[in-house]
């Protein structure tokens, strides 16, 4: 009995560990928001939305976050649009026709790895070194006029930087969702007499489009998320440096060719660290960016809900 | 094994069936000295069959006993499989499938497929028909696929009961109507042969008996071979009957004839339930 007992209270014990470490974790995670909150709620105006930052000495005075947040949206997108075909390509091969035992295909996935343990300062560095070649001058304004030389920095430059950066992860989310298409669906594409291609496109894909869905969106987050990438390649003007007007049609093109920021980098900017010294803007950009990374990772859960609705 | 199967093979016209002369009929199907493995364990030995056209023949014997596997044969399924290698040949319409010369896709196409669970794709009713169709005649005009899409239904027995939610996902369907639409799907792409690998296997029995009745009907048309666990379901439906053990066919012949008058024991003693 006296055994018996001593096996209950150790049973307990792990028990209350497990659920102290958890309570632990939603403390930290609720610690971080209610505190972005309480600080930045008051920032949260409607003009905090219209207007762009205004450097200046004086808080009240520092604008708001119009253009940051336009260039996280601008940059997410961009992002995304770059590294879709070549992810879902890539996550294709390597799910329907990779043969795994080969050196390539070890190859390929170490490659991967190594990419998705790259800090993004490094992935913003060798960006700004390669987008800086005369050659790239199409991407960027090109310095001073100087048309043999390029400023390697801005949206296009960023987005294709966050491409590669988001890449591995991207690849490896959508590449789950192709392999677990379940092996009946493609047999009974086959059975159809469906080529394998042909079986890809009609079968295997519609059915992991949830999947893939996941994919992107959590592709969205980490661009929206990254700072070091932004500051380098995007450059750290507070304003969009292609043109003010940024929502016309007739703009996107130099705006992307531009310089300008995101939310992060006006957070960074703003900071203490920054030279902005705003903190009141910085906590309000950073529960308007909380919000935003808790909304999308909302989704990614309501389609996972939807998927597992549907296979029941 | 090949002088049972040449015993067996000159096939008496069915009982029950006396309107078609088999005699007269070439084969749909016909399997010479089929072997076949999966990396190194053999699952066929020396398979010889004769399917006629426009019968039901079932496939019956224990599990494991290569009845799926001879089914995979048929329209070159196994190809998928890594591993798997087959000696003997395979032919439809005498015509040798594994032949230099055959597609693949279009035996597929010709030799029709439906699984033991149904697994209809993640999209609509409609769709579930029509992507095959689609594929194989792009230029098709709307109209035409509707209409495809609507006698594929029917022949499935399927159309009264879906065609107020062709648009509502496939996956909504109860079992039995999933797979009478997995039928529909396969009959689109307008096959001669349709085969069935246990398709009553998940089925309650009354979908069981609506897939039965709808097989009776489909006979007129189209070559059915059907592998099954369920002896009844055998003899209520097939005219023609191999029986399977080991890997081999151990024995072939009109379905009365193989249930009252077995040849081979073993045919006997699984009849009996004595093994299976």
């Amino acid at each position: 009995m006296a055994r018996l007992s001593f096996a209950h209270v150790r049973s307990r014990f792990w028990m209350a560990a497990c659920w102290v470490s958890a309570a632990v974790v939603l403390a930290v995670c609720a610690g971080i928001v209610l505190a972005m909150a309480a600080r930045g709620i008051g920032a949260l105006e409607p003009s905090f939305f219209t207007t762009d930052p205004q450097p200046s000495f004086e808080e009240s005075l520092a604008g708001g976050i119009r253009a940051p947040l336009a260039g996280s949206v601008i940059l997410a997108v961009s992002g995304i649009l770059a590294v879709f075909l070549p992810s879902l390509g890539a996550a294709i091969y390597l799910a329907e026709y990779m043969d795994e035992q080969k050196l390539g295909t070890r190859a390929i996935r170490l490659g991967l790895e190594v990419l998705a343990g790259v800090p993004s300062v490094v992935f913003g560095f060798w960006g700004l070194a390669v987008f800086s070649q005369p050659i790239f001058a199409f991407l960027s304004d090109s310095a001073g006029g100087d048309a043999t030389s390029a400023f390697g920095r801005s949206f296009l430059v960023g987005a294709l930087v966050m491409a590669v950066h988001i890449l591995p992860f991207v690849v490896k989310v959508m590449e789950e969702a192709i392999r677990a298409v379940p092996r009946a669906l493609r047999e009974a594409g086959y059975a159809l007499g469906l080529t394998k291609w042909r079986m890809i496109k009609r079968v295997v894909l519609p059915s992991a489009a949830p999947g893939i869905v996941t994919a992107i969106v959590l592709g969205l987050g980490l661009i929206v998320g990254d700072t070091a990438i932004v500051w380098l390649t995007v450059g750290g003007t507070m304003t969009m440096s292609g043109a003010d007007a940024w929502w016309l049609p007739h703009n996107w093109l130099p705006v992307l060719k531009g310089t300008g920021s995101t939310l992060t980098t006006f957070i960074f900017y703003s900071s203490p660290a920054g030279e902005g010294n705003a903190p009141g803007k910085a906590y309000g950009a950073a529960f308007v960016l909380l919000a935003l990374v808790v909304a999308l990772n909302a989704f990614v859960a309501w389609i996972g809900r939807q998927r597992s609705i549907k296979a029941q | 094994m090949n002088d049972v199967a040449e015993v067996v093979l000159p096939a008496v016209p069915t009982a029950g069936t006396a309107s078609v002369d088999v005699a007269c009929e070439p084969w749909a199907v016909q399997a010479a000295g089929v072997s076949s493995w999966y990396g190194s364990n053999q699952v066929l030995k020396d398979v010889d069959i004769c399917i006629p056209q426009r019968r039901i023949t079932a496939l019956i014997g224990p599990s494991g006993c290569g009845k799926s596997t001879f089914l995979r044969c048929v329209n070159r399924m196994n190809d998928l499989i890594r591993g798997f290698r087959m000696q003997g040949t395979v032919s439809v319409h005498g015509e040798d499938i594994n032949g230099p010369q055959v597609d693949v896709t279009l035996l597929r196409r010709t030799v029709g497929m439906v699984f033991q669970h149904p697994n209809p794709f993640p999209m609509s009713v409609y769709d579930n028909i029509a992507l095959a169709v689609r594929e194989h005649k792009p230029s098709i005009n709307r109209d035409e696929l509707d209409g495809i899409v609507e006698q594929s239904l029917k022949d499935a027995h399927l159309w009264d009961e879906v065609k107020d939610r062709l648009s509502g996902s496939a996956l909504g369907l109860s079992g039995g109507q999933q797979q009478r639409l997995c039928i529909a799907r396969a009959l689109a792409v307008k096959p001669e042969v349709l085969m069935l690998d246990e398709p009553c296997a998940s089925l309650d029995p009354i979908a069981t008996g609506k897939i039965e009745e709808l097989l009776l009907q489909l006979r007129e048309r189209y070559t059915i071979i059907i592998v099954t666990h369920n002896l009844a379901q055998a003899r209520r439906i097939s005219d023609e009957m191999a029986f399977f053990l080991m890997g081999e066919m151990l024995e072939q012949g009109p379905t009365q004839q193989v249930l009252a008058a077995p040849q081979r024991e073993e045919t006997a003693a699984y009849l009996d339930g004595s093994y299976g």
